[in-house]
């Protein structure tokens, strides 16, 4: 990253430190900068300009379609360009070691910079970098170099995200916030799902790469849209620290061994462990089933999720600062617990398409309550994305044992067992928050 | 991900069972002698030269495969042969969208043809119907091959 990053942790504080006792304005070298107003002290909400939050807006956008042509549409893409199964098994096991071990070091990396901004703009020359080693030069050393970069540049990107926004909004308004982000990246997946299948039913699977990467062009636009002034960097990392003396993040061990951090980050292991083999699971049945619709049927179970959480998330957001987050939190696991059983029981295509929206409720509540969770739990000890890293790798154990374990299920059972097998989880998962997880919601 | 943990736990098998694979996978016309075909020698003489013109034989993986109607039948992921060599069955990737919800079939060699069909296009064409192809057994690796012919599923047994 750029010399302007790293040495973060060590820089001097005193400018960025916002007075809170004081009605003093932001310090004066803030001013020289721009003419943009400066974020004011800790006390009031911060006002980020329009251009400021569209671009955040139109950057999750883009980047959910680029990061919807490296899902599982790789091993297609691949299988199209000669690759052996055993060579594109070992290029996604490279990637998702690397999703996972990344996590942490990702959320680290976003903590210690000076600007969120800076290292997204890296982050998706990364991608961009990746999108086009996988359009133009299919060859096992580039791929598998592609998609290191890839993983590691989406373990920087996913906390960059959440970390800009409260950078621009402050704790009082990041649900809002986080609503509409989930809003715009839902749009953005489902337009890219129609987008890249049509291109790859009409063209080939090569141009849903090269469509991908021309994506990264608007996606940049965009990004350079958001004032770097107006993303304070302190309130970006879960700041401001009044606890340590020096006002120095607190040390990583006292994140680490929160209670309720780990209690979520259970949680989202659970849940991520019933949820990820779901829908591959139902479009394979449905794939038995249906041999005419089946396509078009899974088509549907992408986007109608897509089409609930773009409706409903801002709403989700609002309510999550009005009622409080575990509300929220309970009705994800109860929606996951009654769409495994409901997909158990019923296979009739069109219920299937009903039973979807359940997940965009699921997504929709979990998608905004696991970074806001997260930034309350943080809240004053400048590891907020260091503690997304931590759920963050969570997620991601739970996402890929996922598919093993509903495939043994399925093999040596079938696949209502496999999908019992998940709601099974889910329960557990729920247990979990009803009795563990504690109202993380600030009470000012 | 389902793929990439299944196929690491089968990297060595599959290893094995691929470089077997590519030794016989040129597509062999009943006119073309077996051993053109096969090049391995022991002696120390000059190895024996067979050119394959590009109309006539191409490689099959990634391949598009269509049914005798057009349908859309997924594409080659991997082929089959049994111990003596001979190629028993394609394992297609069928159907799905974006690659969710796509299920690895095998078919029979036989019910497979490699002609170029009347807009002179290279396509394989599978004998078979979605609506056939669609509840037939997944292929695993390391496990009973159920093979999905013309006439009917039939099994090839375990090595």
């Amino acid at each position: 990253m750029g010399r302007n990053d790293l040495p973060g942790k060590a820089a001097p504080r005193p400018i960025e430190q916002p007075e809170r006792a004081s009605a003093d304005p932001a310090p004066v070298r803030r001013r020289e900068l721009s003419l943009v107003p400066p974020p004011p002290a800790s006390g009031e909400p911060p006002h980020p300009s329009r251009s400021s939050l569209r671009g955040l807006d139109w950057f999750i956008f883009f980047l959910a379609d680029v990061q919807t042509g490296f899902g599982p549409f790789v091993a297609v893409y691949l299988t199209s360009q000669k690759w052996t199964q055993v060579e594109i098994g070992l290029v996604l096991s490279i990637s998702g070691i690397v999703a996972l071990f990344a996590q942490m070091p990702g959320g680290a990396l976003v903590d210690a910079a000076r600007s969120e901004r800076l290292v997204a703009a890296f982050a998706l020359g990364g991608i961009g970098a990746a999108a086009l080693s996988y359009a133009l030069l299919p060859i096992f050393p580039v791929i598998a170099a592609a998609a290191v970069l890839h993983a590691g540049a989406s373990c920087v990107l996913g906390p960059c995200i959440v970390a800009m926004s409260l950078g621009l909004v402050g704790h009082m308004a990041i649900g809002e916030r986080l609503g509409r982000n989930a809003r715009f990246a839902s749009i953005g997946n489902g337009v890219a799902a129609a987008v890249m299948g049509g291109v790859g039913y009409l063209l080939s699977p090569r141009w849903v790469f090269i469509v991908t990467a021309l994506l990264l062009i608007p996606a940049m636009i965009a990004l350079s849209r958001i004032r770097p002034v107006e993303v304070d960097p302190e309130r970006a990392h879960g700041g401001p620290v009044e606890s340590t003396p020096d006002h120095a993040p607190v040390a990583v061990r006292t994140v680490i061994r929160k209670r309720e951090l780990l209690i979520l980050a259970g949680c989202a292991l659970l849940f991520h462990l019933a949820n990820a083999s779901m829908l591959p699971l139902m479009g394979s049945v449905l794939t038995m089933r249906s041999a005419e619709w089946a396509t078009m049927l899974i088509a549907g179970c992408i986007v109608v999720p897509q089409i609930i959480v773009a409706a409903v998330s801002p709403w989700v957001g609002h309510h999550a600062q009005v009622w409080g987050r575990r509300p929220f939190l309970l009705l994800a696991f109860m929606a996951l617990l009654l769409r495994a059983l409901l997909f158990a029981t019923v296979s009739d295509p069109a219920f299937v398409l009903a039973i979807q929206a359940l997940d965009g409720i699921t997504a929709s509540a979990l998608g905004i309550m696991v970074p806001l969770m997260v930034a309350d739990i943080t809240r004053g000890t400048g590891r907020f994305n260091l503690a997304q890293g931590i759920v963050g790798t969570a997620v991601g154990i739970g996402a890929s044992i996922s598919p093993t374990l509903s495939g043994y299920l399925t093999d040596y059972f079938s696949a209502s067992v496999a999908f019992l097998g998940l709601a099974g989880i889910a329960s557990v998962g729920l247990a979990g928050v009803w009795l563990l997880m504690p109202e993380t919601r600030p009470q000012d | 991900m389902r793929i990439g943990t299944i196929s690491g736990i089968g990297v060595t098998l599959c290893l094995a069972a691929g470089a077997l694979a590519q030794e016989t996978s040129i597509p062999r016309t009943p006119s073309e002698p077996p051993s053109l075909a096969r090049v391995q020698t022991t002696e120390a003489t000059e190895p024996s030269v067979t050119v394959l013109g590009s109309r006539q034989a191409q490689s099959v993986l990634g391949r598009d495969v269509r049914s005798s109607a057009g349908e859309n039948m997924g594409r080659i992921v991997d082929v089959i042969v049994d111990r003596s060599g001979r190629v028993r069955a394609a394992v297609i990737d069928f159907g799905g969208f974006l690659g969710v919800g796509s299920r690895k079939i095998a078919v029979d060699w036989n019910a497979l043809s490699f002609d170029r069909d009347t807009t002179k296009r290279d396509v394989v064409t599978l004998e078979l119907t979605r609506d056939q192809v669609k509840a037939a057994p997944e292929y695993k690796d390391k496990q009973s091959v159920v093979v999905l012919g013309a006439g009917g599923l039939q099994s090839m047994p375990d090595w």
